[in-house]
């Protein structure tokens, strides 16, 4: 357009914002998200929901620091570790991968439900320690190495504090894992003695690992659409689904 | 004409975010293996985010939706996108194997599994919307125009 058109549209403009004022009336702005009204809206619904996030992250970390201590006898047979009591009514079998991202999450989400059980001995757990992510460290052989140090945990009678602290700073998946002489450093810092480290040197129940691995995996009742993943969690040998919070509740009322 | 494109690119990315947070507020725990797997946090960073992801993607969804601060929003928006695609680009890079968790799912996936030129290039038609809503906020149905017109005639008569 030509810059005579352009004026008169600007005379036109400020001739009719004149009689707005003169009746009285603010026009509205074109850039009407930038009204103070309206960004103190969006600032509230943003924090709001950043606050939310926060609160209930904060929540259950302190919920987490809080945890009762474990208090439960520990047993073993072949590459089951059995923590509980033997009476106990009701058996959860748990079968995890110590590289699993998912098995940490189950470990930090219901750590303290089932150790308030098995103090309890409402529940005895069966720890299945599997090796299906050998191949996802670098480089392999993570899931098995700690598998084995796990095993020589429960021998070492410190498998709960054992367990917990190979989540508590589990390595990711595509990393080394932790080697032979931190698997070790981590038992003797929770006061094992000192045959546990040749026990996780040893590496000697690697066989065992393999072969409860291939069992499970084999395990139709372990299976979801044909596929065995961790973790899995069974109660009377049936996999039950850990999305639902309330499962273990769930197993304690039945 | 203009109003229309910018009313659909503002109910498009409502929907985007309130699918993708929506996704994610429903699985915690796989919202946080899908936040852990880029490996740039700490652990308790990680916590954190993964907490505040879900909400901050269907408030931003909200707003979109009812059209309040469009512009602001979609800067907003212009700003988490960039970070996904930042956040995607250093997996690549570094050549880690993890899908991205946008609407869902995440977490280390196979080698050969990986998809991050189509995960980047989707972001960045997300992007082109946040970025036409930033230079022009103007859409149909936008409820800051009903509360801004509201507010005026109090004016009148004074």
């Amino acid at each position: 357009m030509g810059g005579a058109d352009r004026s008169e549209r600007k005379r036109n403009q400020a001739a009719s914002q004149a009689r707005l004022k003169a009746a009285g009336i603010t026009p509205k702005r074109s850039g009407l998200s930038g009204t103070p009204l309206v960004l103190t809206i969006v600032a509230v619904v943003v924090i709001a929901a950043i606050v939310v996030g926060v609160v209930v992250t904060m929540k259950n970390k302190a919920a987490e620091a809080a945890g009762p201590a474990p208090n439960y006898p520990v047993s073993r047979a072949g590459a089951v570790i059995t923590a509980g009591q033997a009476a106990a009514p009701v058996t959860v079998d748990i079968y995890e991968d110590y590289l699993c991202p998912y098995c940490e999450r189950l470990e930090s989400t219901y750590k303290d439900q089932i150790t308030t059980a098995l103090n309890a001995g409402q529940i005895k757990v069966n720890y299945h320690a599997i090796s299906i992510l050998d191949n996802a460290s670098k480089p392999a052989g993570y899931s098995t190495r700690a598998a084995n140090a796990a095993i020589c945990a429960a021998d070492a009678g410190i498998f709960p504090a054992y367990h917990a602290a190979l989540y508590a700073d589990q390595p990711a998946e595509g990393s080394a894992g932790f080697s032979v002489q931190q698997l070790s450093d981590k038992g003797t810092a929770l006061g094992a003695p000192a045959s546990f480290g040749q026990c996780v040197a040893a590496q000697g129940d690697t066989n065992l690992i393999e072969q409860a691995t291939n069992t499970a995996a084999a395990t139709p009742a372990l299976q979801s659409n044909g596929q065995f993943g961790t973790p899995t969690v069974a109660i009377g040998g049936r996999k039950i689904d850990v999305n639902d919070s309330q499962w273990l509740q769930n197993a304690l009322k039945s | 004409m203009l109003d229309g494109i910018g009313t659909l690119a503002r109910l498009g990315l409502a929907a985007v975010w309130l699918t993708s947070g929506l996704l994610k507020a429903v699985d915690p725990a796989q919202t946080y293996v899908a936040v852990r797997a880029y490996d740039v946090l700490s652990k308790d960073v990680v916590g954190v985010v993964a907490g505040v992801l879900p909400w901050l993607e269907i408030a931003l969804g909200l707003l979109l939706l009812v059209g309040i601060g469009t512009r602001a929003v979609a800067v907003l928006s212009g700003l988490l996108l960039l970070a996904f695609v930042a956040g995607v680009s250093q997996a690549w890079a570094r050549g880690l194997s993890i899908d991205c968790g946008c609407f869902g799912g995440g977490g280390a996936v196979a080698p050969g599994q990986t998809q991050y030129l189509q995960e980047i290039l989707r972001d960045a038609g997300f992007l082109a919307l946040a970025v036409w809503l930033t230079v022009r906020p103007r859409t149909l149905f936008a409820g800051e125009h009903r509360l801004v017109a509201s507010a005026v005639p109090e004016r009148r008569g004074a």
